[in-house]
């Protein structure tokens, strides 16, 4: 057929004649099926494997674009507090990441973190599975940054002695007590806020309190505000087991309250 | 019954936001009527499973959502459109309906189908690889309609679907929720009268957490006979029966 | 935009200009297949066709015939579905073919040819109603026995059969006798 006017549609041919049985919509909507198909890349779909849920693995693998502002508004607070000195340079990264990780869990519960979080809530896909997996997403994002920071800061000023190797790292263990706190006060009164304000609260009491009853345990040169006062909280290894205990209550709280009989709303 | 509500209450410390609701809705589009802060959107969320009623029983498609595996399975069956909904800016319109598609539970290879099936239904196809943030609000809200629809759900609730559609939109949405009706039990909660009322076949009026009406749209406008506030026959019949539970409340 | 500019963006990934391609000529693809096979295979074909379209965008060469590109793939699809369809359908065919002394063993290409060969009906043999038009219909496109074909059209058999002799001829020359 070389002549190509064979191939071009014919005037008499009608559009719509001949064509009643045939639903032209129903054929877009295959077309566009296909062409609108979204293909998860191979995490996802081992995850998806994995979990025998690929609305579970997709729900986690969307926390990181809903990390994304959490996890550059920590970067900076923590970036500022590294660089700010305080009397004999003591950095404030490990006073602020617990504060900082505490209201950050707290908001992983309700639309803080997933703004179509009522939705979810209706969902088959266990909500309470997501909202624990992104809770200690929030939290190890927090922990790397914090980590970063001391780190850094410890680098920078290895020749002050205030700057300890305890101080770089202790401070994860009351971190992980303000989380722990922060979220089941979050759950069990169905506020983030509430939340929120009772990890940092709890941890700005704990840390004041402690100094004003131990100010004059490393330079003895200060009053309650003194740096060394103010790092007591985390150097005193009296508080490890009591900051370990106060994490596990709160899980099993968290774990109660999520129950599925009483759903997260 | 799709619906079965006996008695149900709800309340937040002191305020009684559902008080003693008792409901058995069918097949067919069901209105729910009546001012803000009736409790139309407690209603909303507890056949929505999201939240448990206080006091009293409530019978979905036939399971007790009281137990998880059951409500596991309504859930699977339903379709929900929340006041505020929330988006996720950087989803297309495609990615945001087969998320939720994921979510309930729809076997994976029938996935594709449906949600370009309920993105073409709500007039969206144009706009299948936009980004949300790029939508305007009727826009959102009608993504908002596909992912209720996606799953072909037997118990459809639909809180303020109508915010921000204009009126040719409005007219196809109607269109949609007969279609929907001829199935499935399509409950939508409006304080828009006109907008509902000729697509339902039962409204139901709540105001201060009771249902203090139901019955057709024409019964409803019936009530309003020389009512004198109001726009339309049912507007009056809405605006009489408001009315009259203020005076029995007064009383 | 015209179908050249359409193509093009689509190849980009734009699948509103798929939509906009689709709107355009689903409607006489769909006529034309219609021909030759029943409503839910044109769908089938219809669908796989502007996959095909959707996938194949790229390769596309404008020379200012984008429906005959379209038309092409088409009748592709329709082959291989009908290849899939497997010996029955052959059968079937084999009895519509032009010229029953070139048995054609590929379904496939009986169907290419035969809806080809409709349109080139249309050209060849005068509008519908007229009676080579007519005789080609009922003999070849609804296959009917040429008793039935006479007593329809209240000719004796003998007429009959010139009138179909004529037609090949005509549609022979039309085509110039290339396969």
């Amino acid at each position: 057929m070389n002549d190509p006017s064979w191939n071009e549609p014919i005037s008499g041919e009608s559009r719509s004649a001949a064509t009643d049985d045939i639903d032209l919509d129903r054929v877009w909507v295959n077309v566009a099926a296909e062409v609108w198909r979204r293909h998860p890349g191979r995490l996802e779909r081992t995850a998806a494997r994995l979990l025998r849920s690929p609305g579970l693995a997709r729900a986690l693998f969307t926390t990181p674009s809903l990390l994304l502002p959490w996890l550059i508004a920590s970067a900076v607070v923590l970036a500022v507090g590294a660089l700010t000195q305080v009397g004999a340079g003591q950095p404030l990264v490990w006073l602020i990441a617990p504060a900082v990780a505490a209201v950050g869990i707290a908001y992983s519960y309700g639309p803080g973190l997933d703004p179509a979080w009522e939705l979810s809530c209706s969902m088959p896909v266990s909500d309470r599975l997501v909202l624990l997996t992104r809770g200690v997403a929030v939290f190890a994002v927090n922990a790397v940054l914090g980590l970063i920071a001391s780190i850094a800061t410890l680098a920078t000023h290895a020749a002050q002695p205030t700057i300890t190797a305890q101080l770089t790292f202790a401070w994860l263990l009351p971190m992980t007590a303000a989380c722990a706190l922060a979220l089941a006060v979050a759950v069990a009164v169905r506020s983030a806020i509430a939340g929120a304000g009772a990890g940092v609260g709890a941890w700005l009491t704990l840390v004041l309190a402690h100094s004003a009853t131990d100010y004059g345990a490393t330079d003895g040169a200060g009053g309650v505000l003194s740096a060394a006062a103010l790092t007591s909280a985390i150097t005193d290894a009296n508080l490890y087991l009591p900051y370990l205990a106060v994490a596990v209550c709160c899980a099993v709280i968290v774990l109660f309250a999520t129950r599925p009989q009483r759903g997260l709303l | 019954m799709n619906i079965e509500l006996t008695d149900v209450t709800r309340t937040f410390g002191r305020n009684k936001a559902v008080d003693g609701v008792s409901l058995a809705v069918g097949p067919g589009v069901f209105g729910l009527l009546g001012p803000n802060g009736a409790g139309k959107t407690s209603l909303l969320r507890m056949l929505a499973t999201v939240l448990p009623p206080s006091s009293g029983t409530v019978r979905l498609l036939d399971k007790d959502p009281g137990r998880p595996a059951a409500r596991t399975q309504i859930r699977r069956r339903l379709g929900y459109l929340p006041q505020n909904l929330g988006y996720y800016p950087s989803f297309t319109v495609a990615e945001f309906v087969e998320y939720f598609a994921l979510l309930k539970e729809m076997p994976a290879h029938q996935v594709p189908k449906a949600v370009a099936a309920a993105v073409e239904q709500v007039d969206l196809g144009p706009r299948a690889k936009a980004r949300l943030r790029t939508l305007s609000g009727g826009m959102l809200r009608r993504v908002g309609i596909a992912q209720a629809i996606v799953n072909g759900p037997d118990l459809l609730l639909l809180d303020e679907p109508t915010a921000g559609l204009d009126p040719e939109q409005r007219v196809a949405f109607r269109t949609l929720i007969r279609d929907l009706g001829q199935r499935a039990t399509v409950v939508v909660s409006t304080h828009l009268v006109e907008d509902v009322g000729t697509a339902c076949s039962e409204v139901a009026l709540m105001a201060e957490g009771k249902v203090v009406f139901r019955g057709t749209p024409d019964e409803l406008t019936a009530q309003g006979e020389g009512h004198e506030i109001g726009d339309s026959p049912l507007e009056r019949g809405y605006g009489a029966v408001l009315a009259a539970s203020r005076k029995q409340v007064a009383a | 935009m015209d179908d050249d500019e359409l193509i093009a963006s689509l190849a980009g990934g734009d699948d509103m200009a798929l939509r906009q391609l689709f709107d355009r000529h689903a409607p006489w693809l769909a006529a034309r297949l219609r021909k030759a096979l029943p409503p839910d295979d044109v769908e089938d074909v219809l669908q796989e066709t502007f996959l095909a379209v959707w996938k194949n965008a790229g390769t596309y060469q404008p020379r200012g015939t984008p429906a005959a590109w379209l038309w092409v793939i088409a009748r592709n699809q329709a082959a291989l579905l009908l290849r899939k369809q497997g010996p029955t359908t052959q059968a079937l065919l084999d009895e519509a073919l032009l010229d029953e002394d070139r048995p054609v063993s590929d379904p496939a290409e009986a169907v290419a040819t035969r809806t080809d060969l409709d349109v080139a009906a249309a050209a060849a043999l005068g509008p519908p109603g007229c009676p080579d038009r007519e005789v080609w219909r009922l003999r070849y496109e609804e296959d009917r026995p040429v008793a039935e074909v006479a007593a329809l059209m209240g000719v004796p058999e003998g007429t009959v059969k010139s009138r179909v002799h004529r037609a090949r001829r005509l549609l022979r020359a039309a085509l110039g006798g290339v396969e």
